[in-house]
């Protein structure tokens, strides 16, 4: 009797391949910079429009969370007048949720004044379906002028930096994602710094030294070192701080400026060096 | 029972539909209405079906090729998964006589177990590519709750798949013949 049949080695064979395969998949694995494949191109560019698409419902479902789902458990006398009331409300929305676009559009215009590279405004449409990593999708890519390493911020701060792009859209890995660390200053004392993501989007200011005067309430400010982030973007605000009795340096939490779960429009900055953008993307 | 291969494939490109579909919902709709913290990672629950009711050679295959389509939405890689996935597929073997999902219960506590090997394997892999063993607790931690909902939902995921891919109902691994 054979102990392994040849189903059994098949099985063996084809495990111990994957398994290999995954192995040098994982070495040659960088999570601070993509290099996104053929394949991966084509599929973005054909999926992606399905999560812009599903973006810009947003406020329609928002809409039907806050009124149909109400008018549901309302009485049956009032249905009709009720569904009335909420074509009314959710035009309502539609209005303010424009007006609002507009006030943070302006207000993002008005501030990229400031800033003297080229800039492309861009909408998130997509966050990364893994717990562990915290990257957002934009609705730009390459032919908008994006190329790798181009950093991300709105008008309250710093965003990330482009990691990955396609065509038409691009991945941004966020300063609340570990792998993204970010040179800072505090802008009081101007100590140096490195903010790191950490978790329950918040984030960690490393390497500070235990005799630094830095306190809660302290804001950072990006040192223009490392050749990626422009110097002087508002990154966030110091909320705690941990002296232990060892070590020689400060356990600080930081709360990013950019409020993660309200962002939906974002500047990405055009390093100079890049071809020009087409006239109709540039800001 | 065996299943012939033109209609595993079939099954296996309904799969891959579906977990088009499911990224999407994860990476798009649920942010939209504001679940931004933590993510159901469907194809972890996916290729957990795969390991557990499956009994085929095609298997890792298959978890390789889920992975690939899962990268599209994620910086994790097609990598990191895949080498889970088959940690997770070699653990469900050797429990193979003793994994019977007949109940939503039992299926819940199942997936819960393969879970957390799934997500103990990825965060110390992880924690190598980073070389920092400091945010293992972190890591762990921030994928308890997601995978709690994911036990929580899989009784239902697990029908349609067992549905999509005509498994018995008994709960025992079914083989496949190519």
């Amino acid at each position: 009797m054979k102990l392994i049949n040849e189903s059994s080695k098949t099985k063996i064979v084809n495990n111990v391949i994957v398994a290999m395969l995954s192995i040098y998949g994982i070495s040659q694995k960088r999570f601070n910079l993509g290099e996104p494949t053929l394949f991966h191109q084509v599929v973005t560019e054909i999926v992606s429009p399905v999560q812009e698409g599903l973006a810009d419902s947003k406020k329609s479902l928002s809409s039907l969370w806050e009124n149909y789902i109400l008018i549901v458990s309302t009485s049956k006398e009032n249905i009709v007048l009720k569904k009335q009331i909420s074509r009314l409300e959710n035009d309502l929305t539609t209005m303010e949720e424009m007006r609002k676009e507009n006030l943070r559009l302006k207000r993002l215009l008005n501030f990229s004044d400031e800033i003297a590279n080229q800039k492309v405004l861009a909408q998130v449409v997509g966050w990364d379906s893994a717990n562990e990593f915290k990257v957002i999708r934009l609705n730009k890519g390459s032919n908008h002028g994006i190329k790798v390493m181009s950093p991300v911020i709105t008008d309250h701060g710093l965003v990330g930096y482009v990691y990955r792009v396609t065509e038409n859209y691009s991945d941004v890995l966020t300063i609340l994602d570990q792998n993204n660390r970010v040179d800072v200053v505090v802008e009081r004392t101007r100590t140096h710094g490195i903010v790191e993501g950490v978790f329950n989007f918040k984030c960690t200011l490393k390497y500070v030294m235990r005799n630094e005067p830095v306190e809660v309430g302290d804001k950072l400010i990006t040192a223009g070192v490392g050749g990626i982030y422009p110097k002087g973007i508002k990154v966030g605000m110091v909320t705690d701080i941990k002296r232990e009795s060892f070590g020689m340096t400060l356990s600080i939490e930081v709360v990013p400026s950019v409020d993660f779960d309200k962002l939906e429009e974002v500047l990405v900055l055009i390093p100079a060096e890049t071809t020009p953008v087409s006239q109709e993307n540039k800001i | 029972m065996k299943m012939r291969f033109s209609q595993l494939l079939i099954s296996f490109a309904i799969t891959l539909g579906l977990l088009l579909g499911l990224e999407i919902v994860t990476s798009t709709l649920l942010p939209a209405i504001g679940w931004k913290e933590y993510r159901l990672t469907f194809n972890v629950l996916i290729i957990l079906f795969l390991a557990i009711r499956m009994d085929s050679p095609a298997v890792p295959w298959m978890i390789l090729v889920l992975q690939i389509v899962h990268s599209i939405f994620s910086i994790e890689g097609w990598a990191l998964g895949t080498f889970a996935g088959v940690i997770v597929m070699l653990s469900a073997n050797y429990l193979k006589e003793i994994l019977h999902l007949t109940t939503a219960f039992m299926t819940m506590l199942t997936v819960q177990l393969f879970q957390v090997i799934w997500y103990l394997t990825v965060t110390i892999i992880i924690c190598l590519k980073i070389s920092d063993f400091d945010k293992f607790g972190m890591i762990m931690g921030s994928f308890i709750p997601g995978s709690i909902m994911l036990s929580l939902i899989s009784p239902i995921l697990f029908w349609i798949l067992q549905t999509i891919w005509r498994t018995p109902s008994d709960g025992g691994p079914r083989g496949v013949e190519i």
